[in-house]
């Protein structure tokens, strides 16, 4: 199984398909590193000699954030928002969406699982 | 959609013109505005502003940090007290 960057390890996937193990890499910047690379993104990673996989190795290191760097970014961001006692960080703190979304119904996604509300109207109650 | 570059950061003129003239005399004290909408510029950076959130002015301590965000961001509009906790029995009971 090859390596790239450290600890990723992709492996009988097509090498635009492996890439996208790597936290941080989607199918576009999956794509752009094959171009840059002038490689067939088709091909199985596990076919991809020492000299590819380092070109690969040096493409990420140079131009892209990713695995645990990506991650402590991330975390930073939202803290210096919740640190500035912005609305958004106040959002972030009690794990509501911060886009502005519905929160009467749906946004299950932030909000967890289900609590059931004891004397609460249903929809069908409240017309 | 973010707003078009070219235009440059929206900042309320005539809240600007204040801190630039507090600037000049080396002065400090909160800033009453309704500019919710106003980019906080690096100008503005050590200012305190009090900001209308619809009902009272919040005051707003401007940090570094905060440069590129708008005022309104840090003057919340909404108020939520907490939901009522345990049984309606309960609650009779204890009042």
């Amino acid at each position: 199984m090859p390596r790239i960057s450290g600890v990723d390890i992709p492996d009988n996937k097509p090498i635009r398909v492996a890439l996208r193990y790597i936290y941080g890499v989607g199918p576009k910047i999956a794509e752009d590193i094959i171009k840059e690379a002038g490689l067939d993104g088709h091909v199985r990673a596990k076919t991809l000699d020492e000299d590819q996989l380092a070109q690969i190795g040096g493409i990420i290191e140079n131009s892209l954030v990713i695995e645990g760097a990506l991650r402590r970014q991330v975390s930073q961001n939202i803290t210096r928002l919740r640190d500035i006692r912005s609305y958004r960080g106040d959002r972030h703190r009690r794990g509501l969406p911060v886009r502005g979304q519905r929160t009467q119904t749906n946004a299950r996604t932030r909000k967890g699982r289900k609590r059931t509300v004891a004397g609460k109207k249903s929809v069908k109650g409240m017309k | 959609m973010s707003r078009s570059l070219k235009k440059g950061p929206f900042v309320d003129l005539k809240l600007y013109r204040k801190v630039e003239k507090l600037n000049q005399m080396n002065k400090r004290e909160p800033i009453k505005t309704w500019a919710r909408a106003c980019t906080i510029v690096p100008e503005f950076v050590g200012h305190t502003f009090m900001v209308h959130n619809g009902k009272l002015f919040h005051s707003v301590f401007v940090t570094e940090d905060m440069v590129g965000h708008k005022l309104g961001e840090f003057s919340i509009t909404r108020l939520f007290r907490a939901h009522t906790t345990g049984t309606k029995a309960q609650r009779a009971g204890v009042r």
